[in-house]
């Protein structure tokens, strides 16, 4: 029984099991090669681990694209202290879901990737960062670390190697910001979620002050792979600034909306038109946002020769981030469709920064009112200086979010706004 | 496929039950592998992770005994100070009384060794935590991006026409409270909707009454 949906030209690592309820058992995913990567691990030792995983070039799939093999040997290789692995399973940008669907079809391949991370950066306790929302999926993940502890897989002297792994779930409060790794510590804390001020950074003072690695569970994920078949089977998919595959997670206007795992660099065209089945009946592509929404709107010209790696959409004038494609035929109404995001930004600001907090309220007001036919043409040039005001300018780029999707749209669909503005008509909206 | 493994609705928790897949609703949501968790928590490292919203609710209910008591001290177990231990136990205190009233935060500062204060500033920060009374079933729509594109304000409307609701009141049954929420990473399966802790995924506004009717018959 296949996942709806799958493709052919999907190649799967990590969604192999999505679908099948038995490989959420520990019994399972032992029978579909599970854990066995963890007695290698220990063997191979803490920096041929992250050797291996730097050579793979594996990139943090949070949104930044940081190198995780890197990223771990930041973290001080001497004891004393103690050291967290936090896994971030925050996932609230709008427009991905994979984190969602890792947990709950795949939830060991998560816990075998922590507990090999957490045994390279000397952690002996970790915790994933659950959205608060996620109920159905925590009771999954805490079921299969149950199962992962009566296993000898978690807990003290893992297989008799003496190594030492807990994993605890902490489930969040409803605020995105709480994705964003300081903002994540702060929450996991007590506290309220407000990022903090870098550096430091966390590999040198994270949660509770001590050194602290964040990976998304996306990129934990990878590892049991990286592991077992080595870097170089892991660059055979992908591209070279790019390297693996990646969960691509499709919605909006496209015939089979989903996740589909496919190499980075991937065309981004034939993502849509053949692995998705294409636009709706007699729709064509007006835009995508090509990494959840706070990364610049493409226009169709500029997704025609879009490859879907990190470099890739940065070359067409976007960013991949998270990988979270959100694909607009011609009956979108882009003022509206911005409208409802930089909404959403107004609401999960912080409110820490002046320019965040003043900037993505006004950026809301002005847009609604473009929206009810009561704004003016001054107001996109106002609308371009609030943003660009916003950019670079705070703590954490929740700000730059806001300032992406409103100057790409007002760039890329000008006319739309000025007809809504001159007549109040949704001109050029099917 | 046979009534049993007909799945009600497109899809209640299932991601893109449009497609070819035969698999019952318990097994899409993970029921049968979660199974029946102890009251008193289980295997401490999953404690936190309890079904907070639940349909039956007293504000009186005491602050935290037996099983709760049992509950919230293996949550404290995991973690290096009390504070950190905050959010999961706002979270048993709603999950017992429906919403955290000014006295609840009071009490579970208390238990933390927290300021009142510093709790009632903690808990304004998050949205998942009400802070006044909602139905037996809290609905909330996400209207976000993905889902706003496929229809995600009809949804609401008619959710909020069905249970003849304003947005954020509670019907006069005491059965509903309908939200508008922001994405809940189940976008490419619009219109999500999550209901007490529940996902129901490819919600059409069709669909909504028979939602409302299973709501009162069985309870989720
Ligand atoms: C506002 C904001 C929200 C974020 N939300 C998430 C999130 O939900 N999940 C996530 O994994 N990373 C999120 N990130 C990125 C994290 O800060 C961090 O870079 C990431 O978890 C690191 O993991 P990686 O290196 O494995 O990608 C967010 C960042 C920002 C600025
Ligand atoms: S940029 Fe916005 S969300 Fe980020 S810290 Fe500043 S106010 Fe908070
Ligand atoms: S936009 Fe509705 S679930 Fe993400």
């Amino acid at each position: 029984m296949a996942y709806p949906y799958t493709h052919e030209k999907e190649v799967r690592i990590l969604s192999k099991h999505f679908g099948e309820p038995e490989a959420r058992t520990v019994e399972g995913w032992k029978a579909r090669g599970g854990y066995q990567t963890l007695s290698m691990a220990f063997e191979m030792g803490r920096n041929a681990i992250i050797d291996e995983v730097k050579a793979s070039g594996l990139r943090g799939r949070g949104g930044a694209g940081f190198p995780a093999g890197v990223k771990w040997s930041f973290m001080p290789q001497d004891g004393g202290r103690p050291h967290y692995l936090l896994c971030n399973a925050d996932e609230s940008e709008p427009g991905t879901f994979k984190d969602r669907e890792l947990l709950r079809w795949a939830p060991h391949q998560v816990i075998e990737g922590m507990i090999i991370a957490a045994y390279a950066i000397r952690a002996e306790q970790a915790y994933v960062y659950c959205r608060g929302e996620f109920f159905e999926t925590t009771q999954i993940l805490a079921r299969a670390i149950e199962e992962a502890y009566e296993a000898g897989y978690l807990g003290k002297d893992i297989l008799g190697s003496g190594v030492n792994v807990d994993i605890t779930v902490h489930c969040g409060g409803g605020a995105y910001i709480c994705g964003e790794e300081t903002a994540l510590m702060n929450s996991l804390e007590g506290r309220r979620g407000t990022p903090r001020i870098k550096p430091p950074f966390p590999a040198q003072a994270g949660y509770m002050g001590m050194p602290s690695t964040v990976n998304n569970v996306e990129t934990l994920s990878s590892i049991p792979f990286i592991i077992q078949e080595g870097a170089d089977a892991y660059r055979a998919n992908g591209t070279a600034e790019s390297p693996g595959t990646k969960l691509f997670c499709v919605s909006g206007h496209v015939r089979r909306p989903g996740n589909y795992e496919l190499p980075l660099g991937f065309p981004l065209m034939e993502l849509i038109d053949d692995v998705c089945g294409g636009m709706k009946e007699g729709r064509t592509l007006k835009g995508v946002i090509p990494g959840g929404s706070s990364v610049p709107i493409l226009n169709a010209e500029e997704c025609a020769n879009c490859e879907m790696s990190f470099e890739g959409v940065i070359a067409a004038g976007s960013q991949l981030g998270c990988a979270a494609v959100i694909v607009m035929d011609d009956s979108t109404d882009i003022v509206k469709e911005v409208r409802r995001m930089v909404g959403f930004y107004a609401h999960e600001s912080c409110g820490q920064c002046t320019p965040c907090r003043e900037g993505s309220a006004w950026a809301e007001k002005i847009l609604r009112r473009i929206e009810e036919g009561r704004g003016t043409e001054e107001d996109l040039d106002t609308l371009m200086e609030v943003t660009s005001q916003m950019e670079g300018t705070t703590i954490c780029v929740l700000s730059d979010s806001v300032a992406a999707p409103v100057q790409s749209s007002i760039n890329k669909f000008r006319e739309e706004y000025l007809s809504r503005i001159r007549t109040g008509e949704k001109a050029g909206v099917a | 496929m046979s009534e049993a493994r007909r799945i009600p609705f497109n899809n209640p928790g299932w991601a893109g039950n449009t497609g070819e897949f035969q698999l019952t609703e318990a097994q899409v949501r993970g029921d049968e592998y979660v199974g029946k968790r102890p009251p008193e928590g289980g295997h401490p490292s999953g404690t936190s992770t309890y079904p907070y919203m639940l349909a039956e609710k007293d504000p009186e209910a005491p602050l935290f005994e037996g099983a709760y008591q049992e509950r919230f001290e293996k949550i404290r177990s995991r973690y290096p100070d009390a504070r950190s231990a905050l959010l999961p136990s706002l979270g048993m205190a709603q999950e017992l009384r429906g919403h955290l009233s000014p006295e609840t935060m009071e009490q579970v500062a208390q238990l933390l060794g927290l300021s009142p204060a510093y709790v009632r500033g903690v808990a304004t920060f998050y949205t998942m935590y009400n802070k006044r009374p909602v139905g037996r079933f809290l609905i909330q729509v996400c209207t976000n991006i993905s889902c706003s594109l496929c229809g995600g304000d009809d949804v609401l409307q008619a959710f909020l026409n069905n249970t003849g609701t304003e947005m954020g009141e509670t019907s006069e049954d005491g059965n509903f409270t309908v939200m508008e929420a922001e994405c809940l990473a189940g976008c490419g399966f619009p219109t999500t909707v999550q209901i007490n802790s529940r996902y129901y995924e490819n919600v059409m506004p069709k669909d909504v009454p028979e939602i409302l009717e299973r709501l009162k018959a069985q309870g989720e």
